[in-house]
């Protein structure tokens, strides 16, 4: 009887709470809120200060990839698409970089003139790129059986998930060019995916593993009484399998990736949430913090649901239909 | 033969390990040379010279830059405890709440989770501060005068006074992490027999009761693991106390490498303070988690 | 040269003084079918696992297709010995993540270089052999436990192997689809095909087994012909364990 009343207070008192947030909402959405500040920036918050008469590049690049996107996730059906779709969304990316960049018959582009959701997702999608190959390898260090190479991946994974990735991304900044020869430049977007890449290439790494000590220990005997060597063994056998064990994981760590990139808007690359912050500190716009909080939320929000979408796109190619059984 | 041809690829490896860092060593020496700065640990001792909002110890500019950094690890802690526990309580009431029977609440609990999860957390720690604290016009909640009172000062509650950052790095923090333990919270309690439930119901042990003595010891060992390793996120994503302006160990640590230019150096202890952090976290957890076994298995 | 196995005193122990072998010696000729029995944990697995270098032993020596094998098991020697035996494991193995015709043609194409064309050219006439060619494009899960045994066979005959070694084919499969399995070993032994296999068919091992060996706690307690061995065993040990399957 007792616990029924509390139980039925909770319930109540949880759904007034949301609907008097939805009221506050509402009451907001209809007398308060000035969505100038979104609607009047919309290029900045594309590209940035990207120079006017260039932004097509941009443009073009981002609707490649809404392009790609969608023939991924509605999938026509014109198989030769299929075949190409990996190579495609492999390539888009140094291609975006080379359209931002520009040379070769482009107006080149500094990169402190990059921004907005460009920057974003070219942050995201390079670091992405290049941390996904540095964690196989390092996942394959930590498997290894000789002992040197195997502390030293285990040193790497361990010491990279120990420290806040701001950090990473700080001394990234600070450290990268006390590296490098004198005379060697490297822009501040250079710094970052390498920064990036170092840092998720330890938790792709991590991830892979655990779908290695998935996999059981019999595909290994079944494949050494084949006759391959080990390192055929991993490259036809474990790894395949492994990726697929751990692709929901990858996924979230992507999806983490790309939520990642808004910490570089403290470290002075204008960014999506860079551009928003610099647009907030216009006097004009000067405390419309909600509007471009929830307008961010919402694009956030798309973004993440796309690339899920995406990558759920790939798991069910690779295990729907080939069923690799998760540690029965 | 086999462990021959092992010991050459170690040993090119480590070639190649020990050149790669001997390339960035001398070069960073040549850089620090010319820069002169050298590499010590004495610039420790000199005057910070910077105020700091917020202090747990007694601390005035004057103290020296060695006194700075302790505090900024304490602050640390301070807010990671807190945000710790906050999150805990949110995790589990949520947790709960999405694995019991109600399909409003399940509902409203996914909500939750999925809202938390596709915003970034440095977008949400803004959101608390700017909208949630800084925006506040007059005194938020009139009627609890003098127990609770919310404004663009901070909360105070009952005397204690807590500061418009540290509150709403706490808020957010416990928020977002609460998402990510109610779905371990979930797991763990769903990980429990279907049998055992219906095994207290049979008994006539109301759902509270048999959740709390029942369900949730069995629950626990499976939670366990997944909390701690949110906990270690969660003292992680404090270093974002930098972006409402919080002085934690990191922003510490970046205000006094831009005055002084000490980076190896700062990084260096930086990554000893995380050590400690991540120690006595997980030591923690450890003690919590022998303590919950041998006290089931009596 | 008329033996493809020759085992010589083989001692092994995965705990200390426990011995999962104990001293083995014996022989097995070409063309040969020799099924092994003996009650559970008796070694069974473990001796026909050294005979392709999955287990290792302490001491003794083992020459398996005419190559030599030491306990200081010689990774080299090992891959030669694998390239010319093919196993087939109680619980399939078979790779989830190739198709039935990849999981036959990857080791011809990486152990043996063969061309694809070559490779799957020889796998679809395994497979018709096996009476299973319309799986070919199918993967793994998809396939009902005889039918990815047999596609298991012929992933082992893909080497062209001298030997073939079965560690309980059957006893993973439900009843009515054993026959469909030792069908398919039946026809290969009648091929000429040198076969040790584990298992508990006695049926099976009357037909087609020339020699039958009996273990005991890692001791191999006879080696004789079937007829003898169920009908007229001479161990106290090898009765009480056919008086057993029997019931
Ligand atoms: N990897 C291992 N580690 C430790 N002990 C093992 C291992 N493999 C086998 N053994 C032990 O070696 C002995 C022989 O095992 P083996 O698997 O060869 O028996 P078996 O005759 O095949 O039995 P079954 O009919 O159950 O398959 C057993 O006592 C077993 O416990
Ligand atoms: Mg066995």
């Amino acid at each position: 009887m007792f616990s029924n009343l509390i139980n039925s207070l909770v319930v109540i008192s949880i759904v007034f709470i949301f609907l008097f947030s939805l009221l506050l909402v509402f009451k907001w959405l209809l007398f308060s809120s000035q969505w100038g500040v979104v609607t009047q920036n919309l290029p900045l918050y594309a590209f940035g200060v990207f120079p006017v008469d260039q932004r097509w590049r941009p443009c073009l690049w981002l609707l490649i990839l809404a392009f790609l996107s969608i023939v991924t996730i509605f999938k026509p059906r014109w198989s030769w698409f299929g075949k190409v779709l990996p190579i495609a969304w492999v390539g888009v990316i140094p291609l975006g970089v080379g359209l931002l960049s520009g040379g070769l018959g482009l107006l080149p582009v500094e990169s402190r003139h990059w921004g907005g959701f460009t920057l974003t997702i070219l942050l995201m999608s390079c670091s992405a790129l290049l941390a996904f190959p540095l964690g196989i390898m390092f996942a394959i260090g930590r498997q290894s059986k000789l002992p040197l190479i195997k502390y030293f991946s285990a040193l790497y994974i361990d010491a990279l998930r120990a420290v806040p990735l701001i950090s990473i991304l700080f001394f990234g900044q600070l450290l990268i060019p006390l590296f490098l020869p004198l005379g060697v430049e490297i822009n501040r977007v250079s710094r970052a995916v390498i920064s990036f890449t170092l840092f998720v290439a330890a938790y792709i790494a991590e991830d892979i593993r655990g779908g290695w000590q998935a996999i059981p220990n019999s595909q290994l005997e079944a494949s050494k009484a084949l006759g391959l060597s080990q390192a055929q063994t991993i490259r036809f056998i474990i790894l395949p399998q492994a990726l697929t064990i751990a692709l929901p994981a990858l996924t979230n760590q992507a999806i983490g990736l790309l939520q990642n990139t808004s910490l570089m808007s403290i470290l002075g690359l204008v960014e999506l949430l860079g551009i928003s912050r610099s647009i907030l500190a216009n006097p004009v716009f000067i405390g419309r913090y909600i509007e471009v909080y929830v307008w961010l939320a919402g694009i956030y929000w798309v973004i993440c649901t796309v690339m899920a979408l995406l990558l759920r796109q790939l798991e069910e190619k690779v295990s729907i239909q080939r069923r690799i059984r998760k540690n029965v | 033969m086999k462990m021959r041809k092992g010991l050459w690829i170690q040993v090119l490896v480590l070639a190649l390990v020990f050149s790669l860092i001997l390339v960035l060593v001398n070069n960073i020496s040549t850089n620090l040379i010319r820069s002169g700065l050298g590499f010590d640990f004495g610039w420790l001792n000199r005057t910070a010279g910077f105020a700091l909002a917020e202090h747990v110890l007694p601390y005035s500019s004057s103290d020296n830059y060695a006194w700075a950094l302790l505090i900024g690890w304490l602050n640390s802690l301070k807010v990671i405890f807190a945000s710790l526990i906050m999150a805990t309580l949110i995790g589990f009431f949520v947790g709960i709440l999405s694995a019991g029977r109600n399909t409003l609440l399940r509902f409203l609990a996914s909500l939750y989770v999925t809202f938390i999860r596709q915003i970034p957390l440095l977008l949400q720690l803004l959101f608390w501060y700017f909208v949630g604290f800084l925006s506040i016009q007059g005194n938020l909640i009139g009627p609890f005068k003098g127990i609770l009172n919310i404004s663009n000062q901070g909360i105070v509650i009952l005397g204690i006074n807590l500061s418009a950052e540290f509150s709403a790095l706490l808020i957010g923090l416990s928020v977002y992490s609460g998402a990510y333990i109610s779905e371990i919270v979930r797991g763990g309690i769903q990980s429990v027999s279907r049998g055992q439930w219906e095994a207290f119901r049979s008994l006539g042990l109301a759902e509270n009761i048999g959740l709390i003595k029942v369900i949730m010891p069995q629950a626990l060992p499976a939670i366990l693991p997944g909390l701690t390793s949110q906990y270690l996120n969660l003292a992680k994503n404090s270093t974002l106390a930098i972006a409402v302006g919080y002085s934690d160990i990191y922003a510490i640590s970046d205000t006094i490498i831009t005055q002084t230019g000490r980076a190896i150096e700062g990084f260096i202890l930086l990554l000893i303070s995380f050590f400690f952090l991540n120690i006595i976290i997980s030591n923690c957890m450890e003690l919590l988690n022998n303590r919950l076994l041998s006290y089931q298995k009596h | 040269m008329s033996h493809i196995i020759r085992a010589n005193n083989l001692v092994k122990s995965f705990t200390k003084g426990l011995r999962a072998l104990d001293d083995i010696s014996m022989v097995v000729n070409k063309q040969e079918v020799l099924v092994v029995m003996g009650p559970s944990g008796s070694g069974k697995s473990t001796l026909i696992r050294t005979f392709n270098g999955l287990e290792t032993f302490d001491s003794g020596k083992l020459e398996v297709v005419g190559v030599p094998l030491y306990s200081n098991h010689d990774e080299r020697n090992i891959r030669a010995i694998r390239r010319k035996v093919g196993m087939v494991f109680q619980q399939f193995n078979l790779f989830p993540h190739l198709s039935i015709l990849e999981n036959i043609i990857l080791a011809p194409m990486k152990v043996q270089k063969l061309t694809r064309i070559e490779a799957e050219e020889h796998a679809m006439h395994l497979l018709s052999q096996m009476g299973i060619t319309k799986q070919a494009r199918k993967y793994p899960s998809q396939l009902s436990g005889g039918e990815q045994q047999r596609v298991a066979i012929a992933r082992a005959l893909a080497l062209k192997p001298e030997l073939l070694l079965f560690d309980e084919p059957t006893s993973a499969l439900d009843p009515e689809r054993v026959n469909e399995v030792l069908d398919a070993m039946r026809t290969l032994a009648q091929k000429g095909m040198t076969m040790v296999v584990v298992t508990h068919e006695v049926g099976f091992a009357r037909e087609v087994a020339d020699r039958v060996l009996f273990m005991d706690s890692g001791k191999l307690i006879e080696m004789t012909t079937p007829d003898i061995f169920f009908s007229n065993a001479k161990h106290e040990r090898s009765r009480k364990f056919l008086n057993q399957i029997e019931k």
